[in-house]
């Protein structure tokens, strides 16, 4: 395991600039997750670490060796396809143990069956070692895919969506055994995904990229609390934060060239005495929690509160923000500090 | 709507509803044409080759009284030391081609594959002896055979010193000539599927197994002979049936000599049906081999079933 760098890379499709001027850099032992809407350049991302892609611009390392030149089957690392890619006319077994029987590796069939076994146990797929790779579903095909990266201990794992398809309930004890692999092994991950529940527990640092740009990188709680910009802010929470013009605030002991400010939906109080007004459009009961979306002189406003609120579409209420909670944005939407 | 809930007593269909005629009426009145014409052309013939397989009937004397003979037919075919001597030639000459063809035909597609420029041009020049008539084919390859003259002769010898080279009329030779002219000619058919099924891989394949540093070996037979394999046994399968039947080129290129070492089953059959006129042995004869090429074949597509699956 190691770090890996990424020196000001860039690579162009054409006209589209699918990474732009990326500089990262990924400790040893630590897991970081990329968030970011779809066509940011993620998946384009690993690919350049992987050595499927060559930057058009920048340079690329891994544990302190310069491999920007290198094809990928020399820069050891492993990849969790977005599309599975498991060898279709193979068995599971065959599909795990592949990466296992590559040239210099040296393993005894032994090792090697032991090694699947482990693995494949822990993500569930024992029962399924025999099967085709094709008589797979979905679910179990991305376990596979993903057990295919666990049998090495390679520098660097990528993993672009490796939870996306699996339900509610793997996707959660998955979640956790991932986390816990990757303590116990000390592994270097970076991990993609659209789930920012599964960025905020499983990520040591988020990197935000926006079209091909990253953003912000920095631990789960920071990136939360102290979103670089209004982008980075709209990615993380649920639901998302709130965006309201500073103009149309009452309390002004806001900085002076604040021009947007946010507000996570926890961080609306309703009832409050000498509050805003709004009108309450829609009350989703999510069990712990209650999400309320209002509306208050044409914009529309989340608030989320603890327990059963007393409230109904249609009431009127008032709302405030809780003291010291707002974020406040300047007119690039940039965080002031 | 009324109108649109029909009562069960009538039929629902339109055509059913002009001509009062029943689902199961309508699809016998579209299938008809179609069986009586299979029966006509396909399994009347089928039949009456069986029957005549048992008789002496000679069809250049249609008078003669029709005598049933049993099994004297297949007996005698089978006790001829001559007919294995054909049956080897086909033989011989089908594992030939098909060996030659997989492994010339798979190496071009690969090549192909890999896009180079002009890979197009190329590919339209390879198919265009695919394109033209076996007769054709077996005549100017006389030429090209040619001892003194013809450019094959000329081309081995620019290489090794052997002087003029009799393939034609040589017996050790004239099977091969056979087997060079079919390959020149049926390569590119396998090579065009290869490429089929070589085009229907995805990169993300090879990708993840650069990344799981598989080397060339690996990949080829992990990723692309699975893949191409249904489609390569296809190929061969058709090639394969259409050579044990080969006749026309054959019949323009040696006429089955010299002797009779390059004398296939199926020219041979047509010398004991037309030529000598003994129909009932050529018809058993007949029977037999389409006995021995429909059990190959099934046994064939069962493992293509196997490797498809
Ligand atoms: N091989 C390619 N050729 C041309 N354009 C490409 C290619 N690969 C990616 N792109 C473009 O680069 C941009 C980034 O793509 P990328 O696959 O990295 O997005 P992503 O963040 O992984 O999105 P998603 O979340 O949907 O997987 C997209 O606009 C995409 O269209
Ligand atoms: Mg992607």
């Amino acid at each position: 395991m190691s770090r890996v760098v990424l020196n000001n890379v860039t690579r162009n499709f054409g006209a589209i600039e699918a990474v732009k001027d990326l500089s990262m850099t990924i400790n040893d032992g630590e897991f970081v997750v990329l968030l970011g809407p779809t066509g940011a350049g993620k998946t384009t991302t690993l690919r350049l670490i992987a050595g499927l892609e060559k930057p058009d611009r920048g340079t690329v390392e891994i544990a302190g060796t310069d491999v920007t030149a290198m094809a990928p089957t020399r820069r050891d690392v492993a990849f969790v396809f977005q599309q599975y890619s498991l060898y279709p006319h193979y068995t599971v077994f065959d599909n795990m143990a592949f990466p296992l029987r590559a040239p210099g590796r040296n393993l005894t069939p032994e090792q090697i069956k032991k090694r699947v076994h482990e693995i494949a146990e822990l993500l569930r797929i024992e029962s399924k070692l025999e099967n085709r790779a094709t008589q797979l579903s979905g679910g179990e095909m991305q376990r596979v895919s993903i057990g295919r990266a666990l049998v090495r201990q390679p520098e660097i794992f990528l993993m672009d969506e490796p939870l996306s398809s699996l339900d509610a309930k793997l996707r959660e004890d998955l979640r956790v055994e991932l986390k816990r692999i990757q303590r116990e092994l000390n592994a270097t991950i970076l991990y993609v995904t659209h789930d920012q529940l599964e960025a905020m527990t499983m990520a040591d640092r988020i990197g935000v990229l926006s079209s091909g740009k990253l953003v912000q990188l920095d631990e789960p709680r920071k990136v939360y609390e102290t979103p670089s910009n209004i982008y980075a802010a709209m990615r993380l929470g649920s639901p998302q934060i709130n965006i309201l013009d500073a103009s149309s605030l009452k309390d002004t002991d806001l900085p002076a060239n604040t021009h947007s400010v946010g507000v996570r939906p926890e961080d609306i109080v309703l009832g409050s005495a000498n509050g805003t007004l709004a009108k309450v459009l829609t009350v989703e009961h999510l069990g712990v929690e209650t999400v309320i979306l209002m509306e208050s002189e044409g914009r529309n406003i989340r608030a989320m509160l603890g327990g059963d609120a007393p409230l109904a579409e249609g009431d009127e209420t008032s709302f405030a923000i809780r003291e010291g909670s707002a974020i406040c944005f300047d007119r690039q939407g940039e965080i002031i500090s | 709507m009324s109108s649109s809930v029909s009562s069960p007593d009538k039929p629902r269909t339109v055509t059913g509803k002009v001509f009062a005629l029943s689902d199961r009426a309508i699809a016998w009145l579209f299938i008809s044409p179609t069986i009586l014409l299979l029966l006509a052309i396909n399994i009347f013939p089928l039949v009456w080759t069986i029957y005549l397989s048992f008789t002496n009937y000679r069809a250049n004397q249609p008078g003669r009284a029709i005598r049933w003979v049993g099994t004297r037919n297949y007996e005698r075919l089978l006790g001829n030391e001559d007919i294995w001597g054909y049956l080897q030639a086909t033989a011989h000459f089908v594992l030939w081609t098909m060996l030659l063809q997989v492994v010339i035909g798979f190496g071009l597609a690969l090549l192909i594959n890999r896009n180079f420029k002009g890979a197009s041009f190329w590919t339209t020049v390879i198919l265009i002896p695919m394109m033209l008539s076996p007769a054709v084919v077996g005549v100017f390859w006389t030429y090209i055979y040619q001892p003194q003259t013809g450019i094959f002769s000329y081309i081995v010898n620019f290489f090794a010193d052997v002087g003029p080279l009799d393939m034609i009329g040589s017996v050790d030779l004239a099977p091969w000539s056979i087997i060079i002219v079919d390959t020149w000619m049926w390569t590119p058919y396998i090579m065009l599927l290869c490429l089929a099924g070589l085009r229907s891989i995805p990169d993300y394949l090879y990708e993840a197994a650069e990344i799981d540093r598989a080397n060339a070996w690996q990949k080829f037979f992990y990723i692309t002979l699975p893949r191409v394999m249904p489609f390569l046994m296809l190929a061969v399968l058709f090639r394969g049936i259409e050579n044990f039947k080969m006749f026309d080129m054959v019949v323009e290129l040696t006429s089955g000599g010299p002797g009779s070492t390059t004398e296939v089953a199926s020219i041979n059959l047509k010398r004991e049906a037309f030529e000598k006129w003994r129909t009932g042995y050529s018809s058993a004869f007949a029977i037999i081999l389409f006995v021995t090429v429909f059990g190959l074949s099934n046994i064939y597509v069962k493992a293509l079933n196997k490797v498809k699956q």
